[in-house]
């Protein structure tokens, strides 16, 4: 089964996750720690190091560039992916010297004045103060101390450009709060822009710190996201380099296998001859499955949820040997292929 | 009353189809695996039988993803091969045995099988390949059909338990059929092999002979394997071999197994039959 792994941001910790950890019930989970290092590969690297197994990843703030450079190193290990009031961007205009003032700031006047400098600028502007609260953050915040506000300040004015290498296919749960002008609802769609299978939740009466400002609306909607991750987790291509027909591919590749029936009447196949791109042009196709039915590339039309017995029908309009695709797929020659899986010829 | 007079597995690779057409039959490639099936033809064809039911999964030819039967069963009065891309074979028209198809339904909703009931409908390779190697290339077939189509392509698939309760099931369709025709059953897919992902063209010919020697003798094993067994031993479309459960339920517990033949690769699948009547 899968482990939650819940990543705080700047200098938060466990805190913070307390009540979505709570709301996992059976779910086993751990929190975190970044506090070591001043660069979000090496945050990144040591959390992969320490936590074993599939990971399925929570990410507030700085804790989900951290967990969108795992899913980067290791998407292979990352069941799920959540990433509440966070961001893509690389490091803005101006940025560099406001975070160093905070780093001086944290040195010369304590952590408690860093914390009442930052933290009220991070709530919802529109709700009614809850000294409790803040008074619980600002603890928090001078737990953490100065040295690591500095390294996760550093961090952050070194952190890559995530958009750019932000490839991941599994599931996503993005969330921020209304109120959040630090990391508003516009970053969460430059997300979802590039993974258009992430589900985006608008927490109400909230700020940068929804997962504290509205604690059980936020804790009961990880929980269920993730023990649903977890369960599909369970069964997913348990046969390795076997990709079963299921829910989740059905919904992927449905208007791509659609496309290929459409290749079982003569109009059809006249209609592809005809003028391939208009007739794909009538599915619902993505670009990568266009580009791949395109390129006949048999490999990433089955990674993008193609069935044989629908895209084979390809073959009727350009043909080509079942062996053929069957060897792309392996990823090897077609002697090769032959030799190590079908030449075992007996017969008799 | 109606009589089981056989229970026949056997694969039903298109690419058999494909080399008929082409007319490779007695090619070096696949003369070997034609010639296995001559025995069961003799046997069959002194049999004469008058309905062979066929149990076979259709491939995206007759029904594509928007609606997926789990057990979908034919009372047509014939069957026309379907375009599956390259134009529909030439291979004639399968006459449906249509009142014996229907009192089917009957006992299958009775004992709680409930499938979809196909009044008109196409097949594919899945049907034709089985009665090209049972009963060759005649003018007209010498048998009328019943199709029972399993879906073994989206997921779920049905459970193997569930495939032999089915075979108990028409066995008692045919037991309780008012007439004295003689009736052949035809599970069909398989064996070892795999289409789909970076595992394509797995094939595993130690447990397909295991398989085509104990499918008769010793089914227990196959009933209590589960769906995952199947594509993990089998490969992702080896599970097709679920529907010789069918077949296999039909029959008696004791049988004997009178023709056996298997062949590796027939294109990329592991391929065989079996032939059995009841002892």
């Amino acid at each position: 089964m899968a482990t939650v792994l819940f990543i705080p941001g700047l200098v938060c910790d466990g805190l913070v996750w307390r009540a979505a950890q709570a709301a996992l019930g059976d779910l086993q989970s751990a929190v975190a720690d970044i506090s070591a290092h001043d660069n979000i590969p090496d945050m990144a690297r040591d959390l992969l190091a320490q936590h074993d197994g599939r990971l399925i990843l929570v990410g507030h703030s700085l804790g989900g560039r951290v967990a969108m450079e795992m899913a980067r190193m290791a998407h292979g290990r990352v069941a799920g992916l959540a990433l509440l009031n966070t961001g893509i961007h690389s490091v803005r205009v101006g940025e560099e010297g406001k975070r160093h003032a905070m780093i001086t700031m944290g040195y010369a006047q304590g952590m408690a004045a860093v914390a009442a400098a930052w933290l009220p600028g991070m709530m919802n502007a529109e709700s009614p103060p809850n000294p409790a609260l803040m008074a619980k953050l600002t603890e928090m915040v001078v737990r953490m101390g100065p040295d690591v506000h500095a390294r996760q300040l550093r961090a952050l004015l070194t952190r890559p450009d995530a958009g750019a290498s932000l490839a991941y296919k599994g599931p996503m749960l993005l969330m921020t709060g209304r109120q959040d002008t630090w990391s508003p609802i516009v970053q969460h769609e430059n997300i979802r822009a590039l993974c258009p299978q992430a589900r985006f939740e608008i927490i109400e009466n909230a700020g940068h710190f929804a997962p504290v400002e509205q604690p059980n609306v936020v804790a009961a909607l990880l929980a269920n996201w993730a023990r649903v991750v977890a369960r599909d987790d369970v069964t997913r291509d348990r046969i390795p380099e076997t990709p079963l027909y299921d829910r989740p591919r059905g919904n992927l590749g449905y208007a791509l296998n659609k496309m290929a029936m459409g290749l079982s009447t003569p109009q059809g196949r006249a209609d592809f001859l005809a003028d391939e791109n208009a007739y794909l042009a009538r599915f619902d196709l993505t670009d990568a499955q266009t580009a791949a039915v395109k390129s006949r590339d048999w490999a990433e039309m089955v990674r993008l949820g193609g069935n044989l017995f629908y895209i084979l029908k390809l073959s009727a309009v350009d043909p080509t040997p079942i062996r053929a695709i069957g060897a792309a797929q392996a990823g090897l020659s077609m002697d090769t292929f032959l030799d190590t899986r079908l030449g075992k010829v007996t017969n008799g | 009353m109606a009589k089981l007079i056989a229970g026949i597995g056997t694969s039903h690779v298109p690419s058999i189809a494909a080399a008929l057409d082409k007319g490779l039959r007695h090619s070096d490639e696949w003369k070997p695996f034609f010639d296995g099936y001559i025995p069961a033809q003799e046997w069959v064809a002194a049999q004469n039988p008058d309905i062979a039911v066929v149990v076979f999964n259709d491939h995206g030819n007759a029904f594509f993803l928007d609606r997926v039967p789990t057990l979908a069963l034919g009372v047509a009065d014939t069957y026309a091969p379907i375009d599956e891309g390259w134009g529909p074979r030439p291979v004639p028209d399968f006459v449906g045995a249509a009142d014996f198809a229907w009192h089917l339904a009957d006992t299958m909703v009775e004992n709680h099988f409930d499938p979809l009931i196909c009044r008109e409908l196409d097949v594919d390779h899945g049907m034709q390949v089985p009665m090209e190697l049972i009963f060759g290339r005649p003018e007209a077939w010498p048998v009328k059909v019943v199709p029972i189509l399993i879906n073994t392509i989206q997921f779920p698939i049905p459970t193997p338990q569930r495939m032999w309760e089915l075979g108990r099931t028409l066995r008692a369709a045919i037991e309780s059929y008012p007439t004295d025709e003689r009736v052949v059953v035809l599970g069909t897919g398989g064996l070892s092999h795999q289409l789909q992902g970076a595992r394509a063209g797995y094939i595993n010919p130690d447990e397909d002979r295991k398989w085509i020697a104990d499918i008769g003798p010793n089914p227990q094993r196959y009933r209590d394997m589960t769906r995952e067994d199947y594509i993990d031993v089998f490969g992702s479309e080896g599970a097709e071999l679920i529907m010789w459960l069918v077949m296999r339920g039909c029959m008696d517990e004791h049988v004997n197994s009178l023709c056996r033949h298997y062949f590796a690769p027939a294109s990329m699948t592991g391929a065989g039959m079996v032939l059995l009547e009841n002892a």
